[in-house]
């Protein structure tokens, strides 16, 4: 549910740091209707071209500044992924994304404390890398 | 003595989340279309929420300044998961909804809506807080978490118990649907590929009587004709579409007196100005014959079901729901 709020379009791109390609970032709208603070995020996957990336490459983060693994956000409870605003997520692989087109799927999973079953959302993109 | 309508913003949330109206925008469009009441979830359009900065609450305080629409409900939501690897203590829990009265007072309002399944346990300490602050807390009756579920139940019991006007219900009218939503089976059919005969399985309770929850045993195991049909495409479905009830109207006379609000579930306002799954007019007779005298909030659900392709329809959803709620509340109240 909620897979049209998954994966902002045109916020995939590779990330530079001090000029060089670190990896690549993207953003997401949250599968829910409300904000939930970061350790209630069940998951964050990304599979590019059809390979999952590795879950320890993936960091997130809620305003841009602080940035945090899947496992370090299951106890981070003050930092709030708001309504309207998308969660940045970082893949780190050294070069980032070849130039041209890849198929960039994402899929994030909430947990909310009166649905039993956490939400699941799941979208796909062609992302072009200049 | 009178019912008054109001709208939920969550009635407007693709059109916040998306950036097509602020929270600004959205009480000049309730202001322009005679709202007299509104209803928020803190956690959707406010950030930082139970707690949030003081340039926040500047921002609130003046937008409420010029907005003639008054605050009447918030929507609060209690995290007893906040974490993986255990449920929130009592004390925990009811920690955290002391804060959202303290934002619901700060805010305006004098009702809370406590999500469904919120334990009864936090009744009891959270009455003087409520009393102090002079802010109701009110349980969700919801579909597929209404009267018969145990968690309600409880609620309900405790409630009596303490029998205090500053404890009460909020109901969902998702429990007095006459027909499933066409906007959530057609959606259902045409982007999700769900089979049209479990769809019609689905609508057939209703031919009778009866509703979706009748698809499954007391053990919520799917009925063997409907498992014998149902494929891994179809499950998406088959999860939520017993979540329109069809319950009689009388079930509400019981608790009448510690109803504080309602949400008006809205899915689809057809051409004929009518709701598509719940009869209204029905329903705001049954109120005003009951003597309520409270809002009726209109909870716009249908965005989740836009076919692609086609535009987002909150607001003109909103505004033939408003239409309907004032031009029937007016018929029947005379």
């Amino acid at each position: 549910m909620f897979d049209n709020n998954v994966f902002k379009k045109d916020s995939c791109k590779n990330t530079v740091v001090d000029g060089k390609v670190v990896g690549f970032e993207l953003e997401t709208y949250i599968t829910y209707y409300r904000a939930i603070p970061l350790s209630m995020v069940n998951e964050i996957a990304v599979k590019v071209d059809g390979v999952e990336v590795p879950r320890e490459a993936i960091t997130c983060s809620a305003e841009g500044k602080d940035w945090f693994t899947l496992d370090e956000m299951t106890t981070v409870t003050t930092y709030k992924w708001e309504y309207d605003v998308p969660l940045k997520i970082r893949v780190a692989q050294e070069g980032g994304l070849s130039k041209g087109e890849h198929d960039v799927e994402l899929t994030v999973e909430t947990r909310t404390a009166y649905i039993p079953i956490p939400i699941h959302g799941v979208n796909s993109r062609t992302v072009t890398i200049a | 003595m009178a019912i008054k309508n109001a709208v939920s913003l969550y009635s407007l949330q693709d059109e916040f989340m998306n950036g097509r109206m602020s929270l600004e925008d959205i009480m000049a469009f309730l202001d322009e279309n005679e709202v007299p009441g509104f209803e928020i979830l803190p956690d959707q359009m406010l950030h930082g929420t139970p707690n949030p900065t003081e340039e926040t609450l500047a921002e609130w305080d003046r937008i409420m300044a010029k907005t003639k629409s008054k605050p009447v409900c918030a929507d609060v939501f209690l995290n007893t998961n906040l974490y993986n690897n255990r449920e929130l203590t009592q004390k925990e829990c009811v920690d955290l909804l002391i804060e959202e009265i303290k934002l619901a007072n700060r805010l305006g309002f004098k009702l809370i809506r406590l999500v469904s399944m919120v334990p009864a346990f936090v009744i009891e300490p959270l009455l003087p807080y409520a009393e102090k602050y002079d802010v109701t807390i009110a349980l969700e009756i919801h579909a597929g978490m209404s009267f018969n579920e145990p968690e309600t139940a409880e609620f309900i019991k405790e409630m009596k118990r303490v029998n205090s006007p500053y404890c009460g219900l909020v109901v969902d009218t998702g429990i007095f649907c006459d027909r499933i939503p066409r906007v959530f089976c057609e959606f259902n059919k045409q982007v999700l590929g769900v089979n049209p005969d479990v769809i019609d399985y689905f609508n057939a309770f209703f031919d009778k009587g009866l509703d979706g929850t009748h698809a499954f045993d007391e053990n919520h195991n799917m009925q063997p004709e409907l498992a014998a049909m149902a494929e891994p495409k179809d499950m998406p479905f088959i999860m939520l579409a017993d979540g329109y009830e069809n319950t009689p109207l009388t079930v509400l006379d019981d608790v009448m007196p510690y109803i504080k609000h309602f949400h008006f579930k809205l899915w689809e306002m057809t051409e004929e100005g009518i709701e598509y799954s719940i009869d209204y007019k029905k329903i705001l007779q049954y109120l005003h014959d009951k003597g309520y005298d409270g809002y009726v909030a209109t909870e716009y659900e249908g965005n989740r079901w836009i076919l692609p392709g086609n535009p987002m329809v909150e607001k003109e959803q909103v505004a033939a729901h408003q239409k309907l709620l004032r031009e029937a509340i007016a018929e029947i109240e005379g």
